[in-house]
């Protein structure tokens, strides 16, 4: 079980997440994951009977790509996020179970983001995230991340993090 | 607005001057439903899609919802996805595997081939007076060159073969779907994602837009890949070789149906740098890329020059290919669905060399989702610049001024020739030019 307490700190530790998102500091952010954290959103579709799953998912990131998918942003050059979108990461309903080992939890997250570009174009992103958090150094980093977007056709090209 | 009799003028293709309104005028959009899309052969799908019976896969036609199937005997089918009772939809999922659809409203019953099989209390209301044969659902023609399927509305259209033409067949045939490696894998699912701009603008940047990607679009991704690689992170993607050298390819120039081969490279340079990614990569992956080019070698020494590979392309009229370039990178095929003049669906699925080793699918998949992809590095720097260009291009006077087309008008023959289909100079816009060209004669037609 887990006391208020550190439940308040994982709530936190979201919080603080969505916060550094918003604010654009990406390489805050990426100090929050883990060097070997995967990032995956899968597919979602409507499938009737028996069919093979999808090939392969929507994303599939290590370290390493998503430290180049923030890196692209700040070339300058990266026109999709020319000027930069706004965002507001809404994230609810935290729940928090023990893990597979005393050094990690399993916690599962609501979210809404908006994203507002330029002038009128905006974007409404719902779905739910399955995130493994482990204790590393004293604080919390998260080590894995499934992303379940709620859209079967995606309003936009995904240039941001959930 | 333009009337059709004014189109010759505004679509001066010859002089490389294009109006924008073929993209926004909202007349012309509702003309090509009709003169374009129910004219033409499109691409609906691969038959490793529908590897059983009762296999099937949802697409559109245009704004049409259809739904390609196998039936248990084995036939491909492209069927309206409407019920002809009174237009409900009938089969509701993105792909499955059913013997048959029910509808919703009345429940008429529908084998996965078409056939009317089933209408609730038939006897007792119809008196058992409905044809069934002339009610079952609305048949397009179908029909599949080495597993990729086309269908089209036309009864009266050529055959697919003779639409694609025998350049076009040879380019699908050993570049597209590599007939001499056993053929391509179809990655079971439909990635899909609104985008702003008409259906053409993005069709025509597949067709023949190399411009693009070494100007301005993409340099941002490929600063970021020059960079890390040589800082020495292990980057496993595939890139194109500085070294070799760039061409166009066009089939069905001046001719039919327009299709464009873009970033073809000729020589082995562009196979050495395969080569040494394949050995970042492993044993199997170096195998495979070296068969691969002694089997390509073998198809190809009756032809003066041999292409390595190419990197984008098009068929007319709304099917893009990208992620062609490499033995280690997934091959991408992109639909560009009207969805009105300012707006599109793009619907893609990837396939990889059926007969290439576990980690080479692997490492191509990579490559196309983190590529030309709603979330990977590329597709959505596409995508910005046609949302900008709605913007700019909502006051119809913005469309007095044609756009300029005109790269390499003169030249389109200055390049080694030797092999079927017209090869010309990289980057230019005579793609652009031929695609337009087709464009306007279905729509005088
Ligand atoms: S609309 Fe389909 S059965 Fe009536
Ligand atoms: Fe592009």
């Amino acid at each position: 079980m887990l006391t208020l307490e550190q439940k308040r700190e994982v709530e936190e530790f979201l919080y603080r997440e969505a916060f550094l998102l918003d604010e654009m500091r990406f390489d805050e952010w990426l100090d929050m994951l883990s060097e070997d954290i995967e990032y995956t959103m899968p597919l979602r579709e409507h499938l009737q009977g028996d069919v093979e799953p999808a090939g392969h998912p929507i994303i599939k990131d290590d370290k390493l790509m998503l430290t180049m998918r923030a890196k692209k942003h700040e070339t300058g050059l990266s026109h999709v996020e020319i000027p930069r979108s706004l965002t507001e990461h809404i994230v609810t309903n935290i729940l928090i179970e023990d893990g597979d080992n005393p050094t990690e939890l399993r916690v599962y997250s609501n979210f809404l983001v908006r994203q507002a570009r330029k002038l009128r174009d905006e974007a409404w992103w719902a779905g739910r995230r399955k995130d493994v958090l482990r204790r590393e150094d004293g604080g919390w980093k998260i080590a894995r991340r499934e992303v379940l977007l709620d859209s079967i056709v995606l309003p936009r090209g995904i240039t941001i993090f959930f | 607005m333009v009337s059709l009799g004014e189109l010759r003028e505004v679509v001066n293709w010859q002089e490389g001057l294009i109006s924008p309104s073929v993209l926004f005028d909202k007349e012309l959009y509702r003309e090509e439903q009709t003169k374009v899309f129910e004219k033409v052969w499109m691409v609906v799908g691969h038959e490793d899609m529908l590897r059983k019976p009762g296999d099937y896969v949802t697409n559109y036609m245009g704004e049409v919802p259809v739904v390609v199937s196998r039936d248990m005997e084995g036939e491909l089918h492209v069927l309206v996805n409407r019920c002809v009772h009174r237009g409900n939809e009938v089969c509701l999922f993105d792909r499955g595997n059913a013997r048959a659809f029910t509808c919703s409203y009345h429940g008429w019953t529908y084998e996965i081939s078409g056939k009317l099989i089933g209408v609730p209390m038939e006897k007792e209301l119809y008196r058992d007076e409905i044809d069934h044969d002339s009610w079952g659902l609305e048949q397009v023609r179908v029909a599949s060159y080495k597993g990729l399927i086309f269908a089209t509305f036309d009864q009266s259209a050529p055959s697919l073969e003779e639409w694609l033409g025998e350049d076009g067949c040879w380019w699908l045939r050993n570049y597209v779907l590599v007939e001499h490696l056993g053929g391509l894998e179809a990655l079971p699912g439909w990635h899909r994602y609104r985008t702003p701009g008409n259906w053409k603008h993005l069709a025509e940047n597949f067709i023949g837009d190399d411009y693009h990607v070494i100007a301005a679009t993409h340099v941002s991704w490929l600063k970021v890949v020059q960079e890390f690689t040589q800082k020495g992170y292990p980057i496993r993607r595939a890139a194109a070789s500085i070294a070799a050298k760039r061409y166009e390819v066009t089939t069905g120039y001046l001719k039919g149906c327009p299709m464009g081969f873009g970033n073809m490279v000729l020589g082995q340079q562009a196979y050495e740098q395969d080569l040494a990614l394949a050995e970042k990569i492993g044993h199997d992956a170096v195998e495979w890329v070296r068969y691969r080019n002694s089997r390509f070698q073998e198809v190809m020494k009756e032809y003066e020059i041999a292409p390595y590979s190419f990197q984008n392309g098009a068929i007319f009229p709304n099917l893009g290919l990208m992620g062609f370039l490499s033995p280690l990178a997934g091959r991408q095929f992109l639909l560009f669905h009207p969805r009105g003049t300012a707006e599109m669906e793009q619907w893609q699925w990837t396939m990889v060399e059926k007969e290439a080793p576990a980690i080479v699918k692997e490492v191509a998949a990579e490559y196309a989702y983190r590529g030309q992809h709603m979330a990977g590095t590329i597709a959505p720097d596409d995508v910005e610049n046609q949302e900008r260009i709605v913007e700019a291009m909502r006051a119809p006077r913005n469309w007095r001024k044609p756009h300029n087309y005109r790269l390499q008008l003169g030249h389109e023959e200055e390049a080694p020739q030797g092999i079927p289909g017209q090869v010309g100079p990289n980057p230019s816009e005579i793609n652009q030019r031929n695609f337009y060209r087709f464009w306007l004669e279905l729509m005088e037609a």
